[in-house]
């Protein structure tokens, strides 16, 4: 498991995403709400870049023709052929027990001043940063 | 020879199908037979005016006027019809899928399309019904009328012999559409399926019968049917009428059944991507299907090798959802007798019965 220092906290703002390589991987990392999460951007369906897809909230209905958004923010809809994910536990709306994309653990950490893989950040030791663990 | 002949024959017997023939067409010998049954100002109408007119664009049809050349006696077509379907092709239930009722949806006046239904009712009750215990009805209704219909459902809807209602494919609106509600409480309430059947496209009020425009002959015709199922059926489910009808069967008649692997995978494929916008359907298309839709299996599809059938048919759970229909009279009916013989026994007795007895709330055995 590695861990990888991303950028400044504020770099990324609500409803935004950020899209990083790490250990061969291409992840995206989402702040919902001043919260963080990170999903494999590869969609398990056809391999699109998932987290480049529309960011929205979950359509619900409690009768026929009737509906609603729910969750604001927390559902990412796949590019390419509109599957949809919920970006807090990366499994799918469609069937969520069966059909799921990768989710990481972040972090918002000080970081350490040691730290070798901030070195090309210009940035103060007191400042939060955005931390992923694969 | 004798001893070992007897049981074997004794054997047959014994396993012979039980049929349930999902499309036997009857109707009028003329408008006639229907003054009894008419309010006497549209009975006078018809006799001093005539009839509606065709209810099928491509009316040339095949074989002689689109029944078959052999069929034994048009003067006496109820008889014809149980000697030379029910007793000759050993039909157990024979549902009656009508004919006249599919022109009275697309007349310009409603109120006459209505009489011309409730009336082609009662004569298919007091006629064809009262002469075999064999038939079944699904009785004819205007859908242009949903509420006028509601009624006529629930005045004869109780009757044993009717276990369905029938719509002509040729619609202002898909089926599943909300102006149709009346009609399918009304079903709800009597425990009546829907029957659906090929008829009314491109005729009187309703708009052409293909998106690519108007064909010039029948045999084009016959090609455009299974689109006008898929269309009805998508509505039924994303307009989420299965939601709120969770009692609803719906029956496609004469469309074969080839196309349904395919239609399947394709909704459950688009309704993945696109169920945010109907997100009052709760589970993928296929299984609505499974739990609300059957096809006939007429005009039998036909490849070069009839096993080729066998894959299609596990495809679309076909011991489920596909219900033998013979087209009776008409001149590209399919004889039982003929009929998917290479399939293993126990999927014909799916096909040819059990699957149409769990289909239609009135043909449960606990009924």
């Amino acid at each position: 498991m590695g861990r990888h220092v991303i950028c400044p906290a504020g770099e990324l703002q609500p409803g935004e995403v950020k899209i990083v390589d790490a250990e061969k991987r291409s992840i995206g990392i989402f702040n919902i709400r001043g919260k963080f999460y990170a999903l494999r951007n590869t969609c398990p369906h056809k391999g699109a870049p998932l987290c480049r897809g529309i960011i929205t909230g979950l359509m619900v209905s409690d009768a026929p023709l009737q509906m609603q958004i729910t969750r604001d923010g927390e559902i990412v809809r796949c590019p390419w052929h509109g599957w949809e994910f919920d970006i807090l536990s990366g499994r799918s709306v469609y069937n969520p027990h069966r059909m799921r994309v990768k989710t990481y653990d972040v972090a918002v950490e000080q970081m350490p001043e040691e730290d070798p893989t901030v070195e090309t950040f210009p940035v103060q030791v007191e400042e939060d940063f955005i931390v992923l663990y694969i | 020879m004798e001893l070992t002949e007897a049981p074997a024959r004794r054997k047959r017997e014994r396993e012979k199908l039980f049929i349930v023939d999902t499309d036997v067409h009857h109707g009028v010998r003329g408008w006639s037979d229907l003054s009894p049954y008419l309010p006497r100002v549209y009975a006078e109408r018809l006799r001093d005016h005539g009839g509606a007119g065709p209810s099928s664009q491509y009316w040339h049809n095949g074989g002689n006027r689109g029944t078959r050349a052999d069929f034994m006696d048009l003067d006496d077509p109820i008889l014809s019809t149980r000697r030379q379907l029910l007793d000759d092709c050993e039909i157990d239930i024979a549902i009656l899928t009508g004919s006249t009722g599919y022109g009275a949806c697309v007349m310009s006046d409603m109120d006459l399309g209505s009489a011309i239904c409730c009336a082609f009712n009662d004569y298919t009750l007091e006629h064809w019904v009262a002469s075999d215990d064999r038939f079944r009805v699904a009785m004819a209704v205007n859908t242009q009328d949903p509420f006028g219909m509601a009624k006529e459902i629930d005045r004869i809807g109780s009757h044993p012999a009717v276990i369905a209602i029938i719509l002509p494919g040729g619609a202002t609106k898909p089926y599943g559409n909300r102006v149709y509600d009346p009609i399918y409480e009304a079903c709800e309430r009597n425990r009546l399926a829907v029957m659906i059947h090929f008829n009314g496209e491109g005729v009187g009020i309703n708009g052409p019968p293909t998106a690519a425009g108007w064909p010039s002959h029948y045999v084009e015709g016959r090609m455009m049917r299974a689109p006008v199922y898929m269309a009805h059926m998508a509505s039924f489910i994303f307009e989420g009428a299965f939601e709120k009808f969770p009692g609803l069967r719906v029956v496609n008649v004469e469309a074969g059944f080839a196309w349904m692997p395919w239609y399947l995978w394709r909704m459950d494929s688009d309704w993945k991507a696109l169920r945010y916008q109907v997100p009052w359907v709760k589970k993928p298309p296929s299984e609505y299907v499974r739990e609300h839709v059957r096809v006939n299996t007429q005009p039998i599809d036909e490849p070069e090798n009839e096993r080729d059938l066998e894959p299609i048919i596990e495809w679309m759970q076909g011991d489920q959802t596909l219900l033998f229909g013979s087209d009776f009279p008409h001149f590209d009916f399919d004889d039982p007798r003929g009929t998917l013989t290479r399939l293993p026994d126990k999927l014909r007795r799916r096909i040819f019965g059990e699957n149409a007895l769990e289909t239609f709330h009135k043909l449960q055995p606990s009924d």
